[in-house]
């Protein structure tokens, strides 16, 4: 389980995050909602180390993560698949994929397993194995990120937006396999604009406003609307 | 003064105006390698004006300004389209462009009966003004200063003015300042412009002190030297140039405690500045500060 | 037409060390989008320990190589230490002035360790020409090209085959997606730096074995050339930089057979200062690989 407490990170002078604090926990699927510019990609980069956090803890099963470095964050299963499907568009697929196991070098027959199962799930990647990722469509770099993650073995996977700027038809694929993901037991993180669709997905919600967590529960719990509503727009224009 | 002491200060002088130069472009946001180059040429077209044309004193100044200007000005026409490392490298290449053709570059007449004039490799000797209009090296000293003076009092009204800022913005975000209707590329290049001159004007003054030059003297590392007077000695003010100037050739070069290890010192002192205060010792807050502090 | 050949003939051999120096540059300059002047003068402290070696204690070419090697690796090591490790990741054009402040501490300690300057390098001996009708090929040419070739083909297996070739090619291509990978992005630098660093060694190496002797002017040379053959080939590609050698080899040999060496130095400067204009991004180089300032 991760715990985020009083989470402080800010750019310069303005601060991002005024004091997050919530709670992923293992095997399910934990959604954060919220408006542009509210803070969600903030939190993905800080989690994921890149961006430095001011104060607050982040705890892993108990070990505070704040202060480790980016590849030490993968290394203890904490992976990203950032916004914008940031791939390698140089390499081909499958160096793209062995990238992603850059954390467990050693491990070289069980990355070629991961490497073939990654390549079951998603066989689309497979038909184009040997082509460079930047020649991929949209989608299919999507998927790649996501596949690229799944290498790292990941205790917790990051989802930020996996949804932008996608077809409506790819974005239910991307779900489907987010979905799917969370039915095997992982655990997942995801931030989206897209509330309609995440709450479907949600074990657990919270929701982002301004830089600190104003909401959080059971999808089921809350009227459904409203809180579509506050996650696209903030409270001020929902009341 | 002694005639040591004078030469030291005359040197401080003269390598100001390369400072000062590359300083200028540093404010429109370009590190250049090259001043050297514009250096050489008022060096050459000054001594070329004087030696060998016989021209006056003060026309060779203005030849050597103008030269300087106009060999700048069209660099930096397809240069300043260019950013970052490829307007460096360019300036780079520029500098050791002219070095090489100063190499094989010949233009030598019978003045006096001796054969007077650039003579490639072997260099330019003779250029005598100083010594014939009879002024000793205390009353040339001191005429340097003056330019100096002049040089940095222009600089000085430019920062009260509207000038310095807008070469200032330009620098800062050179698409902002495009979007608040500055022709940043004009900007830039008589910026670039203004700093071929001043380099230029330098380099006539140090021919005629030295009455001897030779391609060589205008290697790369007098540009980086002066390019790292600015950075060490500041951004903020005219002044920094000056400071660092004064750090490595009045402080390292003339202390014998330095004597041999003065590149590894001056090195370690440029290496750990851009650490310490990437924007050098007098930088733009430092120089915000002092001035509140003028005011009272 | 025979003189064309034969100089392009003995262009290739020149652009063969220039082609590594080139790699050297690129491969740095791909991993951190910054440029290591002070590479050339690195190479210097190699070739002047090699020169050491062999004045003083042995003229067996294994310990003058293992000199060569170890001199550059120690001053590489110290410039990534003071010029790039040390200074904010933004901030690319005060890394390149830093290599240039170091470059004149390198020259002033070569300067008071080897204070005649000129020294002389374990030769590689005058061998025979091989003849294939009116063309010759030096032997030193020869040694040259194959020696450039077996570089060649150890960074292509590193760079494809190794877990660390893998890890300096994502960085490479995208340093973002790189850290989101879990890439540890200092230590693949020092060792990038260290791959830069042998590549230039065993190109002063063989440079000076050609010549039989080192001069502190082999500093600038170096870099000079290595970063005029990078800027024509394409910047941040190898392949590129290899060309761009090849390009550069062949030009001064012609330049040098027509002309004469002054006009080569000015055909030089003014092909990079035109390439820099017209071609910013090289012959070879792509829509990713445009310079990052």
């Amino acid at each position: 389980m991760l715990e985020i407490r009083d989470l402080r990170t800010s750019y310069g002078k303005i601060a991002a995050l005024k004091g997050v604090a919530l709670d992923i926990k293992d095997g399910g699927l934990t959604c954060l909602l919220g408006p542009n510019g509210a803070g969600k990609t903030t939190l993905i980069w800080t989690l994921a180390a890149i961006l430095k956090a001011q104060s607050g803890s982040i705890r892993m099963d108990g070990e505070e993560l704040i202060g480790a470095k980016p590849h030490q964050i993968v290394s203890k299963g904490i992976v990203t698949v950032p916004e914008n499907r940031l791939v390698f568009p140089e390499m081909s697929v499958t160096d793209n994929l062995f990238a992603g196991a850059f954390s467990r070098r050693a491990d070289k027959i069980a990355v070629a397993q991961d490497l073939e199962e990654v390549l079951q799930r998603f066989p689309r990647l497979r038909e184009r194995a040997n082509q460079d990722a930047g020649t991929l469509s949209g989608g299919e770099q999507q998927m790649l990120a996501v596949a690229r993650a799944l290498m790292a073995r990941p205790k917790i996977l990051l989802l930020d937006e996996p949804s932008t700027g996608l077809a409506p038809i790819i974005v239910e694929e991307i779900f489907e396999i987010i979905g799917a993901l969370r039915d095997e037991g992982r655990t997942i993180f995801l931030v989206e604009q897209n509330a309609n669709m995440a709450l479907e997905y949600a074990d657990d919600f919270y929701l982002l406003e301004q830089g600190l967590v104003t909401f959080g529960g059971k999808p089921g719990d809350v009227d459904h609307d409203e809180l579509i509503q506050r996650a696209y727009l903030g409270t001020r224009k929902a009341s | 003064m002694d005639v040591y002491t004078i030469t030291v200060l005359a040197n401080i002088a003269l390598f100001s105006f390369l400072a000062i130069s590359a300083w200028l472009l540093l404010l429109v946001g370009e590190i250049s390698f090259g001043q050297q180059a514009y250096f050489a040429i008022g060096a050459y077209t000054g001594g070329v004006s004087t030696a060998v044309l016989q021209l006056p004193f003060g026309i060779a100044l203005l030849m050597a300004i103008a030269a300087g200007g106009l060999f700048a000005g069209l660099v930096a026409i397809p240069a300043m389209r260019l950013s970052g490392l490829h307007f460096s490298i360019a300036s780079l290449a520029f500098a050791e462009l002219v070095r090489s053709v100063l190499n094989v570059f010949q233009y030598q007449r019978w003045v006096d009966g001796y054969l007077t004039g650039p003579d490639g490799v072997n260099g330019f000797r003779d250029i005598r003004w100083i010594y014939d209009a009879g002024i000793d090296p205390g009353t040339y000293f001191l005429m340097i200063l003056g330019c100096l003076s002049v040089v940095m009092l222009g600089v000085v009204m430019a920062s009260y003015g509207r000038g310095m800022t807008i070469v200032r913005s330009v620098g800062e975000n050179r698409r902002l300042a495009a979007a608040q209707g500055m022709n940043a590329t004009r900007v830039r290049i008589i910026t670039a412009s203004v700093a071929g001159a001043i380099a230029a004007l330098g380099g006539t003054l140090y021919a005629h002190m030295a009455t001897y030059i030779e391609p060589a003297q205008f290697g790369l590392m007098i540009g980086v030297h002066s390019l790292a007077y600015g950075l060490i000695g500041g951004m903020g003010t005219v002044f920094g140039p000056l400071l660092g100037v004064l750090i490595d050739i009045g402080a390292l070069e003339t202390l014998r405690i330095f004597s041999g290890y003065r590149m590894i010192f001056f090195g370690g002192l440029v290496a750990l500045v851009l650490i310490m205060r990437p924007r050098g010792i007098l930088d733009e807050a430092t120089v915000a500060k002092v001035q509140r502090w003028l005011r009272g | 037409m025979v003189d064309f050949i034969q100089n392009t003939l003995d262009g290739i051999a020149l652009g063969s060390a220039y082609a590594l120096l080139a790699l050297g540059f690129t491969l740095i300059f791909g991993v951190m989008g910054r440029l290591n002047i002070a590479y050339g003068p690195c190479i210097m402290i190699g070739v002047f320990a090699g020169a050491g070696v062999y004045s003083d204690l042995t003229q067996s070419i294994v310990m003058i190589f293992v000199a060569t090697l170890a001199g550059t690796i120690l001053a590489s090591a110290y410039v990534e230490r003071v010029s790039f490790a040390a200074i904010r990741a933004d901030a690319a054009l005060a890394s390149m002035v830093s290599t240039f402040a170091v470059w004149m501490q390198l020259e002033e300690i070569v300067a008071h360790l080897f204070p005649a300057r000129t020294y002389a390098f374990k030769e590689l001996g005058h061998l025979s020409l091989i003849e294939a009708g009116p063309f010759f090929l030096r032997q030193e040419s020869l040694f040259m090209l194959l020696v450039t070739l077996a570089v060649l083909l150890g960074l292509a297996l590193v760079l494809g085959r190794s877990h660390f070739g893998l890890e300096l090619r994502a960085l490479t291509d995208s340093r973002r997606a790189a850290i989101i990978s879990g890439i540890n992005v200092r230590r693949i630098i020092f060792l990038t730096f260290l791959l830069a660093a042998m590549i230039g060694g065993v190109a002063g190496f063989m440079i000076a074995m050609s010549d039989g002797q080192v001069t502190p002017k082999f500093g600038l040379w170096a870099t000079m050339k290595g970063l005029v053959a990078m800027v024509i080939g394409g910047l941040a590609s190898l392949r590129g930089a290899v060309l761009g050698g090849m390009l550069l080899g062949i030009i001064e040999a012609q330049a040098q057979w027509y002309f004469g060496a002054s006009v080569r130095e000015i055909l030089v400067y003014a092909i990079l200062f035109a390439a820099l204009i017209l071609l910013p991004r090289g012959i070879l180089g792509g829509p990713h690989t445009v310079w990052r300032s």
